[in-house]
Order: structure tokens, then sequence, then C-alpha cells
């Protein structure tokens, strides 16, 4: 049989389009599959601030200034004691603080996965531990450059209430004594509590309890 | 000295059925609409990289609620109606056919299915209702309407095609319909319901990502070319077979390099590696279509130099072969840990959908619509609109490349964190210098495309009683 793509409509579209379709199976389809297996969906339950927060972070837009993603070199990757594979953390990724790239079971659960394509902003994997303090997220969220002088982040002014506008579900957020913030109180709504929640809840799998 | 076509162009409009003329027209309309919302936007957020407290700090200027409304615009608005608008010229001249009227209708269907989910998904976005994944943002509901204006374009191409009354299908014709089946197929996958959390989410992402760009934008814009490029030159395309090589080639290696947007991430290492092997296998299909088109332009100085339309597609030719091989370096692991997630991505991305993509679509712009519509814009003015584009962009993308080699630099030799931000500073603003500069290309643009509008001959074509 002749394959004439040239002058039948059909063998080029039976040719273009199917052996695209047998590719995105193989290299999209299959791949995503056997990693849904690998790890699968476990049903766990979250707190629903924090799951409030995960949706503020996801509608935000968040991703494309954080990353949530510790990369490891598995080029340099060798035998642990106990023998299996230890994975170096890469060199770049190596000022977050945490000596484990990220591990697939870390995000099972994650609708979506805050990976991220861009770190105009710092990685966020593990902020939770890397940065406990409820009360410094509520001042860097109110006023970025306030807790973070060069910062180029915008900041989130709005799921905040002053005195005057305080709303009784609203949370007074504590000063911060040790950083040159604005004066004056500071009440977080009910989001901005989510969004904090959610951050601090960024922990590595081992400290989740 | 550029000059203006002349008569020629009149003669060759004066046949055109004045509906078709209006299609591609009004195609080509939204477009620039898309692009100017786009770019204005855009610049926005610019500026804001370099002052996060310009225009106040309101909700609506937030960064990560503009980011996906800038991309969405000129990636789905501009680029995407721009090229499919030229298609549903080059698709039917290529097949020696005219669009029917039914043909017409539907096309102008789709156009409006299309800027519907446009205008419904920027409002989504801007209401938070973003899906989190990059460059799917936009909600089913939304992407729904422009998946049906895609379907529905498919279906105008296949059948043009199919009554074709040339003997082969040309090439052009294969890059065009082929890409409106293939967007069709990388949305749905980006859409299922299926694979949607964890590191599954991921592998659809990375092959998302990356078809959206590879399989629809730079088949359409190369398809384009090998219409436009023979037709302002008169005379054949330099190798069909080295197009039908790179064809091919391009099919299977772009399909299947997705995941080096997730390099050293805990996917599996054979799909990273695929990933980064088949970006440089990228090189065979990208300079058998540049080689082939610089062959063209062999020995074609003087048109060139007096034509106000081949100059871009001469700048987009060579920028697809150069910014092509620069994605095919930046998929290294070895330049990975430095490159990615920096600003030089960033200019990576602009530099191939404006150099390239953008370029080539007024190339053919220009070459192309005076002759169905009988009007020609003003030489000079089409001079302004490619040296500020050119201008602005080489500042834009070279800032974002130095930018960002500085950035990944501060993370390698482990600097605060703190110093990757004051760097890039600089360059931000050089990169808003080069986003000013854009903006006014885009406006002149407009005011080019105005120009071009369907012309008197219209009355002509209906006074012959040709309905």
């Amino acid at each position: 049989m002749r394959l004439d793509v040239h002058t039948s409509l059909r063998t080029f579209f039976i040719v273009a389009g199917g052996l695209y379709v047998l590719l995105v199976l193989a290299c999209a389809i299959l791949p995503a599959a056997s990693m849904e297996r690998q790890y699968p969906i476990t049903q766990e339950w979250v707190d629903p601030r924090v799951e409030r927060g995960e949706q503020l972070y996801q509608s935000y837009g968040c991703i494309y200034c954080h990353t949530m993603q510790i990369r490891g070199d598995e080029r340099l990757a060798k035998e642990g004691p106990d023998g299996t594979l230890v994975v170096p953390v890469l060199g770049a990724d190596r000022r977050f603080g945490l000596d484990e790239p990220s591990r697939a079971e870390e995000y099972r659960n994650d609708d979506p996965p805050f990976l991220g394509t861009e770190r105009i902003g710092p990685d966020l994997l593990a902020v939770g531990i890397r940065l406990p303090s409820a009360a410094w997220h509520y001042w860097h969220l109110y006023d970025p450059r306030a807790v973070s002088p060069d910062s180029n982040m915008p900041g989130l002014p709005w799921l905040f209430h002053t005195e005057d506008t305080q709303q009784p579900e609203d949370e007074k957020v504590a000063p911060l004594f040790d950083l040159d913030v604005p004066k004056g109180r500071l009440y977080a709504t009910p989001d901005a509590q989510a969004l904090v929640e959610y951050l601090l809840s960024r922990t590595r799998p081992e400290s989740r309890r | 000295m550029k000059t203006k076509v002349g008569i020629s162009v009149f003669i060759a409009a004066a046949g055109t059925d004045p509906r078709f003329a209006r299609l591609v027209h009004r195609y080509l309309l939204s477009a620039v609409f898309w692009l100017l919302a786009g770019s204005a936007v855009g610049l926005v957020v610019a500026f804001r990289l370099v002052d996060p407290t310009l225009f106040g700090q309101s909700e609506f200027f937030f960064h990560g609620l503009m980011r996906p409304v800038h991309t969405l615009t000129v990636l789905f608005g501009w680029a995407s109606l721009a090229l499919v608008g030229l298609g549903l010229y080059v698709v039917p001249k290529a097949s020696m056919v005219t669009l029917s009227h039914g043909e017409i209708r539907a096309a102008n269907v789709a156009l409006w299915l299309w800027n519907a989910g446009l205008v419904i998904g920027a409002a989504a976005l801007f209401m938070g209702f973003s899906t989190g994944r990059e460059y799917r943002e936009i909600p089913w509901w939304a992407m729904s309407f422009i998946a049906a204006g895609d379907l529905l374009l498919f279906t105008v191409f296949w059948r043009v095609i199919s009554r074709r009354t040339v003997k082969g299908i040309y090439i052009s014709c294969w890059f065009i319909l082929a890409a409106s089946f293939w967007i069709a197929v990388i949305l749905v996958v980006g859409y299922m319901p299926f694979f949607r959390k964890g590191l599954a989410n991921t592998v659809i992402e990375g092959y998302y990502i990356h078809n959206a760009v590879g399989m629809w934008f730079t088949p359409l814009a190369v398809g384009l070319t090998y219409y436009t490029l023979p037709k302002l030159l008169n005379k054949p395309i330099y190798s069909y077979a080295l197009g039908v090589l790179g064809f091919f080639t391009h099919m299977v290696f772009y399909t299947i390099i997705g995941t080096h947007h997730f390099l050293f991430t805990p996917l599996p290492d054979w799909i990273e590696t695929v990933g980064v092997v088949f970006s440089v296998a990228m090189i065979v299909p990208v300079w058998a279509s540049t080689g082939n088109f610089l062959l063209t332009m062999k020995g074609e100085r003087t048109a060139i130099s007096l034509s106000y339309s081949l100059p871009f597609i001469f700048v987009g030719v060579i920028a697809y072969g150069l910014v092509s091989l620069q994605g095919s370096i930046e998929s290294l692991r070895e330049v990975q840990e430095q490159w990615h997630f920096t600003h030089y991505t960033v200019g990576h991305a602009h530099a191939a959908l404006y150099l390239f993509v953008s370029f080539l679509i007024w190339g053919s712009m220009y070459g192309l619509v005076p002759r169905i519509t009988g009007r020609e814009p003003e030489p000079a003015m089409v001079g302004a609109h490619f040296w500020l584009a050119f201008g602005g962009m080489l500042i834009y993308s070279v800032a974002l490349f130095i930018g960002g080699d500085l950035q990944g630099e501060a993370w390698v030799e482990r600097l605060p964190f703190m110093e990757s931000v004051r760097r890039v500073i600089p360059y931000m603003v050089w990169r808003s210098v080069g986003g000013m500069f854009l903006l006014a290309a885009h406006v002149i643009f407009a005011i080019n495309l105005f120009k071009m509008r369907p012309g008197a001959f219209t009355m002509a074509y209906e006074s012959q009683g040709r309905k």
C-alpha cells in the first residue's frame, strides 16, 4: 500500500492526526496514569481553613512568582546506608534550608500541585518550617516591604481591616517588635487567616502530623 | 526606500468576494484588539515588577491576577486569531478554490465563539476563577467556546482542502489543518477531568504547556510562511522535500519534549531525558524550515529592501532559527540549574512569540491582506511599526537574558535570595522601556490595519451580479 499523504487528505489526516494521538498517549497520558498508580491519591482530613487558603493561593496566582519544589540532582545520586538511592539537593536550591529534594508523595493530594515555573520570589515548599511565625506572614501579606525592605511582591491589603473597619470574625494581628512594621492595629479577615494557615501548613511530610 | 505594491494589488483584489475580504479583515481586527489589550496589561505588569506599589495596592492590578490575563489575551487572542485569520486566506488560495458562503458564515461564527471565550475567560480570571494551571487558567466553560470555534474552523479547512482544484495538498494546508486538529487534542487533554492531582497533573502540564506553543503557534506561523514567502518573491520554495521533512520531524519531536519544564523534579528520569534529547533534536525541523526559507530568500536582497512586508518575514525566519536553538540549549540540565525559574525563560518565551511568530504574522499580513482588500498601508508607517517592534523586543529580550543570567548566578553562588531580587531591578526597568516601544508599535499597527480595510472594489464585484 502506498501512503500518499500528498494527494489524499484522508491518508494525510490519518498519519498526522493518528501518529500525534499515539504520541500523546505514550508521552502524556500513560506516564500520568503511571504516576497516579505509583502515588495514589489518599483520603486525608484537611482543615477547611487550609483548604480555603490553598484555593486563595491558586486564584491569586502565587505560582507565577513562587515555586514549591526543591530540585534534586539525579546525576549525583548515591546509594545511602540503607540501600535506597539518595538524591542530593541541586546547588542553587540549597539556600532554602532543606536537605532533601521534593518527593512525589508530597504532592499526591494537591489539586493542582504548585510546582511553579518561575522564582521571582523564594521557594515556598516548606515555608511553614522556614518562617513559622503567623504574625510575620500577616504583616508581610499586608505590606511586604514593611518586613522585607527590597521586596518586589505586591501587598494584599484588601485582606485586612483596621480598627475602624474591623469585623467580628477578624483576628487581631500581633505586632512584630523586632521589625520596623507600621504602627497601629491590624485585623486579619478570614481569608487572610486561611492564607496564612495554608502557608504555615507547608512543611515536609515527616513533620506533617 | 520602501514602495507601495501599487496597481497590481488593486487588480488582484478586484476579483475578490467582498465577504471573504471582510472575513479575513475582521479576524485581524479582533486580533489587534486583543494585542492592544494584552500588551497594555503586560506593560502594567512590567511596570509593577519594577515597583509593586505603582498604581496603588489594589486587587485589580495584582500581579497574579493580571499575568494570566496578559498571557490569555496575547496567546489565544492576538496570535491565535491573527494566524487563523490568515489561515482562512492561505488555505483556499493554496487549494485554488474560493470560500463558499456557508464556509464564510461558519468562520464568522467561529470568530464570535472565540471572542466570547476570551471575554468570559478574562472576566473569570479577574473574578478569581483561575484553575491554577499555567496557560490553561480559564475555566473549562470559557475554554469550551474557544474549542468549539476551533472545531468549526477545522471543518472549514477540511472542506476547503477536500474540494481543492489542484492535485496535491500544499504544505501550508498540511500545517494549518494539522494544527487546528492538534490544538483540539491539546485542549481536551489539558481540560479532561482526569490526572488533575499530584504529579500526574505535572506530566499533563508539561505536555500542555509545550504543545500549546509548538503544535499550534509554530505550525501555523511556519505554514503561512510556506505560502507567503514564495508568493511575495514570485518563485517556488527552495526545497519542498525539506519542508516535508520539517513537518514530520516537528510533529514527532515537538510533541514529547514538554517535560523539559520539569527537570530535577520527582518525575521519572526517562521522561525528563526524552524531553531533553528531543529538545536538542528540534534543531532538525527548525533548521529544515529556517534553511528552506533562507535559501528561498537567497539573492533577493533588492526585493526585500523594496518591500514593506518581506523584512518582517526575514526577521521572523532568522528569529525562528535562533530562538529555537536557544530553546534547545535551555533544555540541557547543565544550564537549567542557573537559568530555569529566572527571567531568562521569560525573555526566551517573548522572543519566540514576538520576533518569530508575530513577525511572521505581520509579514504575511502586510503582504497578503492588500491583495484582497485593494488597500495598502503607508510604507513609512509600516517602517515605523517594524523598527519600534524590532527595537522594542531586542531591548526587552536582551534585558531579560542578562538580568535572568545574573539572577540565576546569585542563586548558584548562594548569595542571599534578596540579592537576586535587587540585581534584576535595572533590567526590569529596561524591560518596561522595551514594552513601551512595543505598545507604540502596536498602535501604529492598528492604524495600518485600518488603512488596509476592504476597499471600494466590492461595489464593482457586486454590480457584476456575482453573489
